[in-house]
């Protein structure tokens, strides 16, 4: 791989040529609810169309191109309200998309091969897209609600049972069993033919693993120290 | 992470110097992965930055900005800070790097200069477990914990974890029940020996 080039999204640059240059970016697109015909629009353009604050589309833009936000500019965020629609718009393309999608490509799969392997496989997938569940169900059940009652009243009221050290517990076994499942598909167990079936489910295996990394990225390095900060606000308020 | 592949970050303004290098580069056939920055801001946001094992660094780029490099530099040791020189410099900012390349330098000096940096040999990256490594995983997936599996085969918890830090980098595979797949399509143990 040969790679000179990593663009840094700035307001003024084109959508479209970004997306040309990183295919990727549809996802950000897609969990912003912006439209994928972006005609000629800048950046800028398109946050003010679709009332989008633009230091948080630019940051989240930049992690799909492979840049990491410096403390500085995490601190200066001042729209969590984004935050949390993008996140809960990722949440859903994880259960109804992107995750039926997986599960129906090992489906064919086991149609396919009735080995023991796949059967195996097809099983570890299975538990892992339930713990997987359960966590999105977490988040939207006690995190995002605790965060939205912080912001809006802005003050702690309950904690229930929102804790960040598990937030981020979670987010590294479901990277860790994801990686597992790509490594024992590309070193461990083989099968013959379906060349088109297993690139289908690899591919779409990398594109969670990459928006899932960028997911929790952003759940532990953006937001919740920007939830620490106003629950101390609070605290001292 | 591919411990065969070395990371590369290269911050040099001139785009035609940047594929002349990388060119070269590529062609010593070492498992390269070139990254190519605009600025020192650039790299240090890189989400990369903690797997470059060599920066090549045009010294204009820090000229006026010592302080941040050095912070940098001090911030990343496992990098080898090379000046790319072509011009006359400071010798007070050269002196910032680990070490220089000229511009003139010819590919097999390239190579010695960056041939110091050490990739793991395709002995280690080879999947196969040792013996003992096969035994310590039979126990795992049987749901056994260190210091259970320590006692049955006599060896030390710290020997067991080292066998078991083995088992993960060599399959890839951290996870128990990814362990127990691997363990079951490599006839390590029966599939009926784990229950639902």
């Amino acid at each position: 791989m040969y790679q000179t080039h990593k663009t840094y999204i700035t307001s003024g640059m084109k959508m479209s040529d970004l997306i040309i240059e990183n295919p990727s970016l549809l996802f950000l697109l897609e969990h912003f609810e912006v439209d994928f015909a972006v005609k000629d629009k800048t950046v800028e353009q398109l946050c003010t169309e679709n009332k989008i604050d633009l230091p948080v589309f630019l940051i989240f833009g930049n992690l799909y191109n492979g840049f990491y936000p410096d403390e500085k500019e995490i601190a200066e965020l001042n729209d969590i309200s984004t935050i949390i629609r993008f996140l809960k718009n990722s949440h859903r393309f994880y259960k109804h998309d992107k995750y039926p999608e997986l599960k129906y490509f090992i489906g064919q799969l086991h149609e396919k091969h009735n080995t023991e392997d796949i059967l195996l496989i097809e099983r570890f997938f299975n538990e892992y897209f339930e713990e997987v569940l359960e966590h999105l169900d977490y988040e939207e059940s006690v995190a995002f609600p605790y965060i939205c009652r912080l912001i809006e009243k802005g003050r702690i009221e309950q904690k229930n049972d929102f804790s960040a050290n598990e937030y981020s517990d979670h987010h590294t076994d479901i990277e860790t069993k994801l990686t597992d499942l790509k490594n024992l598909l590309l070193k461990h167990i083989s099968l013959k033919n379906d060349f088109s079936l297993r690139r289908k489910f690899l591919f779409s295996l990398f594109e969670l693993e990459f928006d899932l990394n960028i997911h929790s990225l952003i759940e532990e390095k953006i937001l919740l120290p920007l939830v620490g900060k106003i629950e101390t606000r609070a605290a001292n308020g | 992470m591919d411990k065969t592949r070395i990371y590369i970050a290269i911050l040099e303004p001139s785009q035609i110097i940047v594929e002349g290098l990388s060119n070269m580069l590529m062609k010593l056939k070492k498992n390269f992965h070139i990254f190519r920055f605009n600025d020192l801001e650039e790299l240090r946001n890189s989400s990369a930055i903690a797997h470059f094992q060599i920066a090549v660094i045009n010294p204009s780029a820090i000229q006026n900005r010592i302080a941040d490099f050095v912070k940098l530099k001090n911030n990343h040791t496992q990098i080898l800070w090379v000046a790319l020189v072509y011009s006359f410099f400071d010798d007070e900012v050269i002196r910032k790097f680990d070490d220089t390349l000229l511009i003139t330098a010819a590919p097999d000096q390239i190579a010695r200069k960056l041939g110091q940096i050490n990739t793991a040999t395709d002995r280690d990256q080879h999947e196969d477990l040792s013996d003992r490594e096969i035994e310590v995983l039979s126990q795992l997936v049987k749901g056994l914990s260190n210091k259970e599996i320590a006692d049955k085969l006599n060896i030390s918890i710290h020997t067991v974890i080292s066998h078991r830090k083995n088992i993960n980098e060599k399959t890839g595979i951290k996870s128990l029940s990814g362990l127990t797949i691997y363990a079951i399509t490599k006839k390590i143990i029966p599939l009926d020996s784990i229950t639902d």
